[in-house]
């Protein structure tokens, strides 16, 4: 290997790409509060709603589970158009990644859903209390203890997925990271840093979840 | 729309295409399941690694374990480009599809090596203390107590990651692998319509990832069914 890693030509563009890495968390929060909504919604149908909703809820679920993001953004972005739905790039990953977040949200919450107990709702229900309200006021906070270590991890999940974006390219952290790239042809260590840039990034996510867990729930969420 | 669509359908499942995209999908369940099954192995062989009682070599653990949790904390892609350039720079002739699939094994790898390490702990250290007592070698732990109780914690999330993997490989056509995204690709620019283009492959792969992950979800319910050991 006759190759020497020369970092002091990409060690300028460092700002870039963290500018970048901000993109990335945006991306990553819009998708994931976006998708958390989907879910709660999904999992209260799923838990009080008719069958023929329940139904279209898990084939959903089951289609967006079992197919790959990548794919599903690029029929957003290049099928819709011909339907007459013109997407940016940033709005076509921003719907992909909600939608297929949505769907693992629904699963993570359905589990919730089930721990309940029957009286807790019926309770709920003899004080007049309408679905939404039971699912805001009763359900939520009796679940969010233990719902609180996989949504933060769908989280973390959530945001290395926001590379996809690169592909469509969205210039955020790898985005930025291709267009380093040309700009200086030192390709490895460009995605190098880039690697590191998203281990320090998730490592700061899930230690900030685990402390915010700690605080609000009193959850013990391991970092590692 | 629909018109162009049952105009282009018949042109589009013609028996070259059919056969384009046969080769395809078969680039992708070899990378996929191929790359899961080697990766799967290293996966055991890392949580074997990073365990304090059937690895004594403090440094070993420690490469085990930062191994693990960098692999798991950077993105496919990111590994994908990273593999890639570095198999470039090396000048060593490699195939694309070699390429992803050593991208596809490494990640596996720490994947699994998570999955394997939540086995060996559903092990309750009474017993590790009893075989220990019974100065049983590490080997013999391994094999005769630790492995027939935790498989059936291990066996089944298996194969939902699988499905992650068969997903994943869908990044690969990033480098130009010829899967079934890249066949797509192909075929969308040659002028099909994207509907049909990504649409037949959304249905594709729909037919690989679900019936994976029901059989997963099948042997959960039949392992989680038996008394425990």
């Amino acid at each position: 290997m006759n190759y020497n890693l020369i970092y002091s030509q990409v060690a300028g563009h460092i700002p870039y790409l963290l500018g970048g890495a901000i993109l990335t968390l945006e991306l990553a929060v819009i998708s994931f509060m976006v998708g958390w909504a989907i879910g709660l919604t999904n999992a209260s149908i799923l838990h009080f709603g008719p069958r023929p909703a329940r139904l279209a809820v898990q084939g959903y679920v089951t289609f967006f589970i079992n197919t790959p993001l990548l794919v599903q953004i690029f029929f957003i972005f290049f099928v819709l158009p011909d339907a007459g739905i013109l997407l940016s790039p940033y709005a076509a990953v921003a719907i992909g990644m909600s939608l297929n977040a949505g769907a693992y949200l629904t699963e993570i919450q359905r589990a919730g859903f089930q721990s309940l107990r029957r009286e807790e709702i019926d309770a709920a229900t003899a004080m007049g209390f309408s679905v939404p309200q039971i699912v805001w006021y009763v359900v939520l906070p009796h679940i969010a203890k233990a719902l609180y270590p996989p949504l933060s991890n769908q989280f973390i999940i959530q945001v290395m997925t926001t590379s996809i974006a690169a592909i469509f390219a969205v210039e955020e952290l790898t985005g930025r990271a291709y267009n380093v790239n040309s700009l200086t042809f030192r390709s490895l260590e460009v995605f190098s840093i880039v690697a590191v840039i998203y281990l320090v990034l998730t490592l700061a996510c899930s230690l900030a979840l685990a402390l915010l867990g700690r605080w609000l729930f009193r959850v013990k969420a391991r970092v590692f | 729309m629909w018109e162009q669509l049952l105009e282009d359908a018949p042109r589009f499942f013609g028996i070259w295409n059919l056969m384009f995209l046969g080769q395809a999908l078969l680039n992708t369940l070899l990378l996929s399941y191929l790359g899961a099954a080697f990766g799967f192995a290293i996966g055991f062989s890392l949580a074997i690694g990073r365990h304090p009682r059937l690895n004594g070599i403090a440094p070993i653990r420690l490469l085990a374990t930062a191994y693990v949790e960098v692999f798991r904390r950077i993105p496919f892609l990111v590994k994908l480009m990273c593999i890639f350039f570095a198999f470039q720079l090396s000048g060593a002739q490699a195939s694309l599809f070699t390429i992803a699939l050593v991208t596809v094994v490494l990640s596996a790898a720490a994947f699994a090596a998570e999955i394997a390490r939540a086995g060996i702990e559903a092990v309750p250290a009474p017993q590790w203390d009893a075989a220990e007592a019974m100065n049983f070698s590490r080997w013999k732990v391994l094999t005769r107590v630790v492995a027939p109780q935790s498989w059936r914690v291990v066996l089944p999330p298996l194969f939902g990651y699988a499905v992650g993997f068969i997903k994943s490989t869908s990044i690969a056509s990033q480098i130009g692998v010829m899967e079934l995204t890249y066949a797509a690709k192909i075929l969308n620019t040659r002028g099909f319509s994207a509907l049909l283009c990504f649409g037949t492959i959304l249905i594709v792969y729909f037919l690989i990832c679900w019936p994976t992950k029901r059989f997963g979800e099948h042997l959960e319910a039949r392992l989680g069914r038996r008394p425990k050991v």
